[in-house]
């Protein structure tokens, strides 16, 4: 192999990867499409039909009538995308902090609960002007947030309990001590359900758009996450969860605080979890019921998955994912398919996004069956 | 021996491009002839392992052929390899330890007897086995389970495994990089039994003088390309090592080197007393390791690795508490108070595995270098990491340690093992420590790079540190350490001034034949003495 072919050969391989990781994600997307319509082809007596209403029907419609002029349809569905993309985008930091420095907690839901509910116990019970209460509203479920992603991260550092495990349960815990809480001495006696009195209007955070429940909480969500980039990429507490995450010999070699920065990530991963409580209580509900569902955090989970943990792209896979699934609710309304068929849809799109190695291994299989070919 | 025979492995302008854009070997073309012990040398990256695996079926050649008997042949995996009658040794020895030695020998191709061939033979695996280890003068107990053998013992092993398997071509893979200098002529001896008997040895190994010692030919690599070769009593240790590294070393670095002269400033900087470290399962791992270093000394630590001098250096640099006795810098104990506390007072430690100790391989090189001095200004002021300070320690350490890297931002572990490990030495450099725990800070670098990290050593020496080099390289610790103490199961066994000890009489007390009554390296304490001729007993 001569000098010239050989560089040619290198930069031909070269090539191929930047093109790789260029189309990677628009390829894969495309890839989860198609899936997506051959299983909706396979159950659906109109595919079509069904399949854009999969993916336009979170989109708002524009309308023209005579009488009022161009109208926007169907913000409620739009708003709940944005609603949704809001939460998932702080339980998504709420999970990636902690799997930053590979402590594998999944205690997002029950901080989310605990954090709620401090929020709507502060907004309930401390008197004083908005200017005063809100700030203690979010200082409040912050800290509770804070306290509870730190316990699973002390117990594995002095006891070595497993954090999976331990958050698992603390979940179990927090959402029945919610519920406790609602419906006992939280509890509306005015009210035919088990929910809390609703929170003062002064309280509830200013709307941004009409007819939805979208509210400032928008706006305070990009600073937030600017906020995590921060901690992890710009302080020492960031550099040592990184580290530890990395590489965790080399970190307690170097001399590096290890059992600081585990307890450190899973408490931080609560303090962004509280935000996702406050917008549940202070912006969506406007009072917190009996049956909240939980699980919020396990979408977190994915959220955090899909963005590889990187804070500044959680808002956006939080879009995605909050996008899809209102286009699946949508279709399990209006078309043919069942509400199970379209679950397993946005499951398989999602799966084919997370697998990193889908495409190379693709490209090999292509290549080597075009080798074959070629003999 | 006859190198007329026709040649039983070709290998016609074989090249290999990964994936990654590396051309790991660029039309390699050679000869090996039946019986002969053929050694492939280069630094590290040269293109040795890959072609290793290309021979063993692990990777499949980009173009060119190997042609096996002169036929053609295409190895898809290691199966095909062993069909074909090659055989592995690899470097990190894959063996069962709670088995025994035959049942390590035959796992996989059991003899078998009795109803449909089901049960197995062990009388005759046994048979096979020790008749296999008598015709090539192997020293093995069919009985003996793996796990309490030594590594040497371990070796010869796997060597019998593939000769069991049918294995006329024999490869192994940096034999000597684990054994005592006894083990290595041990095994140098096997390896010419076995090739006298007919059997091909290939050697891969950046040992110059295993050459000398050991085979009949041999072949350079570097940067993936065939750059000379021939008969090892034709060539000079210099002319080889021209062909190795591309250029003449100016002399072997050991003379360039320095010493402290003896007797000047006698004074222990560093002292270690009565070191004792006892595992949770009652085992003693170090047992009252004593010793001294004077600011500006290095003392070198030698022994057949898992002699406790991992264990040593972990208590030293904080990471593990002894459980009695303690170490001191100029009177301020820096033992059982952490890693952190023991930094502070100028400790600094090079760990011995690098890319699980020493890096975070998917981090960049600022990261990296700015390890151990983060948490400080200028590096990071009130928890803010300040990145222009970041930026420039490592590109000060880049320079200072010549690392062969596109940028600070590059992924540390994208670099060669002898970068990587030039980075590693430089931040605990750049720390500007007193004590500095060096654990096999050249192992698996080329020649060039272990030039750097060995003037860099004898820099930070001539600063006025102390220094502890535990290495299983001898040459290194004879070359660079002003005295040298010998470890053997958690203990020093012997104290020698560098100058005046071979590796004959190290490797003696390295593996336990010899051993001197309640040894210590204080700086005040005897010198072991040493066999005839120079039969003297020395004072500090």
């Amino acid at each position: 192999m001569s000098e010239s072919t050989a560089q040619a050969l290198i930069a031909q391989q070269q090539r191929r990867q930047i093109l790789q990781q260029r189309w990677r994600l628009p390829l894969v997307i495309l890839a989860s499409l198609a899936v997506g319509f051959a299983m909706t082809a396979m159950v659906s007596e109109e595919p079509l039909q069904a399949f854009l209403t999969l993916l336009t029907g979170a989109l708002p419609r524009l309308q023209w009538s005579p009488e009022e002029g161009w109208r926007l349809l169907r913000m409620v569905r739009f708003g709940a995308v944005i609603e949704d993309a809001v939460t998932l985008t702080f339980l998504g930091l709420a999970v990636a902090l902690p799997f930053r420095a590979r402590q594998f907690s999944l205690g997002a839901d029950g901080q989310m609960f605990l954090a709620a509910l401090a929020a709507a116990a502060v907004s309930l019970y401390v008197p004083g002007p908005a200017f005063v209460v809100l700030p203690l509203v979010f200082v409040a479920a912050c800290a509770t947030g804070f306290a509870w992603g730190a316990l699973p991260g002390v117990l594995k550092t002095r006891y070595q309990a497993n954090e999976i495990v331990t958050t698992l349960m603390l979940n179990l815990i927090a959402i029945q001590f919610y519920r406790l809480l609602v419906s006992g001495c939280m509890r509306d006696p005015g009210a035919g359900f088990l929910v809390t009195p609703l929170l003062p209007d002064r309280l509830i955070l200013p709307l941004l758009l009409d007819k939805t429940n979208v509210t400032v909480m928008l706006l305070l969500a990009p600073l937030v996450v600017g906020l995590a980039w921060l901690l992890l990429m710009r302080t020492t507490w960031g550099y040592e969860i990184r580290l530890v995450g990395q590489a965790p010999a080399f970190a307690r070699q170097a001399g590096v605080p290890v059992e600081r920065a585990m307890w450190l990530s899973m408490a931080c991963g609560g303090f962004f979890a509280a935000f996702a409580g406050v917008h549940v209580s202070n912006a969506l509900l406007k009072r917190l019921p009996v049956d909240l569902t939980p699980g919020l955090g396990y979408e977190g989970l994915l959220v955090a998955l899909l963005a590889r943990n990187e804070p500044r792209a959680i808002p956006f896979a939080a879009f995605m994912y909050a996008y899809l699934r209102t286009g699946a609710q949508a279709m399990e309304r209006t078309t043919d398919v069942s509400r199970e068929v379209v679950l397993v849809i946005q499951a398989l799109m999602i799966l084919l996004v997370v697998s990193e190695r889908l495409l190379p291994r693709l490209a090999e299989a292509w290549r080597s069956l075009v080798q074959r070919g070629a003999r | 021996m006859s190198i007329s025979l026709p040649p039983v492995l070709v290998l016609q302008s074989v090249s290999k491009l990964y994936a990654n854009g590396t051309l790991a070997n660029d039309n390699v073309s050679m000869e090996i002839a039946a019986g002969e012990i053929h050694a492939v040398i280069g630094e590290n990256g040269a293109g040795k392992s890959t072609l290793m695996k290309l021979l063993y079926g692990l990777e499949q050649p980009s173009s060119g052929r190997i042609l096996l008997h002169g036929r053609v042949c295409v190895l898809r995996d290691p199966r095909q390899a062993i069909a074909a009658g090659i055989g592995l040794v690899p470097q990190h020895l894959q063996l069962v330890p709670s088995l025994t030695v035959t049942q390590n020998v035959v796992l996989g191709s059991e003899p078998t007897r009795g109803l449909g061939q089901q049960l197995l033979h062990s009388r005759a695996a046994v048979q096979a086995v020790s008749t296999a280890a008598q015709r090539f003068g192997f020293q093995l107990d069919p009985y003996a389970v793996v796990g309490d053998l030594s590594v040497g013992a371990r070796q010869r092993v796997e060597i019998l495994k593939t000769l069991y398997r049918g294995a006329r071509i024999v490869m192994l893979d940096e034999p000597s990089a684990v054994l005592s200098e006894q083990e290595a002529s041990a095994l140098f001896a096997s390896l010419r039994r076995m090739a006298e008997q007919g059997l091909t040895v290939l050697l891969i190994t950046h040992k110059i003088r295993e050459i000398r010692t050991v085979c009949d030919r041999f072949t350079v690599l570097r940067g993936g390309r065939v750059t000379g070769g021939g008969n090892a009593q034709d060539f000079s240790d210099a002319a080889i090592s021209a062909m190795i590294v591309g250029r003449e070393l100016s002399a072997t670095s050991s003379a360039t080197l320095t010493r402290r002269p003896p007797g000047q400033n006698a004074v222990a900087l560093v002292g270690a007393h009565g070191l004792t470290v006892k595992r949770a399962d009652g085992r003693v791992v170090l047992n009252g390791v004593s010793f001294e270093i004077a600011a500006g000394e290095i003392l070198g630590v030698a022994g057949v690795e898992g002699n406790g001098q991992d264990v040593l250096a972990h208590v030293l640099c904080g990471l593990r508490a002894p459980s009695q006795g303690h170490a001191d810098i100029e009177g301020v104990v820096f033992t059982s108070r952490g890693v952190r506390r023991a930094r502070a007072v100028g400790v600094a430690a090079t760990p011995e595995d690098r890319l699980h100790d020493g890096v975070a391989p998917a981090m960049s090189i600022i990261d990296n270098a700015m390890a151990v001095q983060y948490h400080q200004a200028p590096l990071s002021r009130r928890g803010w990491l300040d990145l222009a300070a970041m930026r420039g320690l490592a590109r000060s350490i880049m320079a200072r340690c010549q690392v062969a890297a596109a940028a600070p931002e590059a992924l540390i572990g994208t670099l060669s093992g002898g970068n990587m490990q030039k980075i590693v030495l430089g931040r605990e450099i750049a720390s500007a420590p007193r004590f500095l725990i060096a654990s096999q800070p050249t192992r698996g670098v080329d020649i060039g790079a272990a030039q750097v990290l060995h003037e860099q050593l004898c820099a930070l020496r001539d600063t006025g540190a102390a220094i502890l080099l535990i290495s299983a390289d001898l040459d290194e610790l004879l070359a660079l350490s002003d005295r040298i103490m010998v470890m053997s199961q958690g203990e020093i066994v012997a104290h020698f001034p560098a100058q005046q000890v071979d590796p004959g009489v190290l490797g003696g007390y390295m593996t336990g034949a010899l051993r001197a009554a309640a040894a210590a390296a204080l700086l005040a304490s005897p010198f072991t003495a040493l066999p005839a001729p120079a039969h003297h007993e020395e004072q500090a």
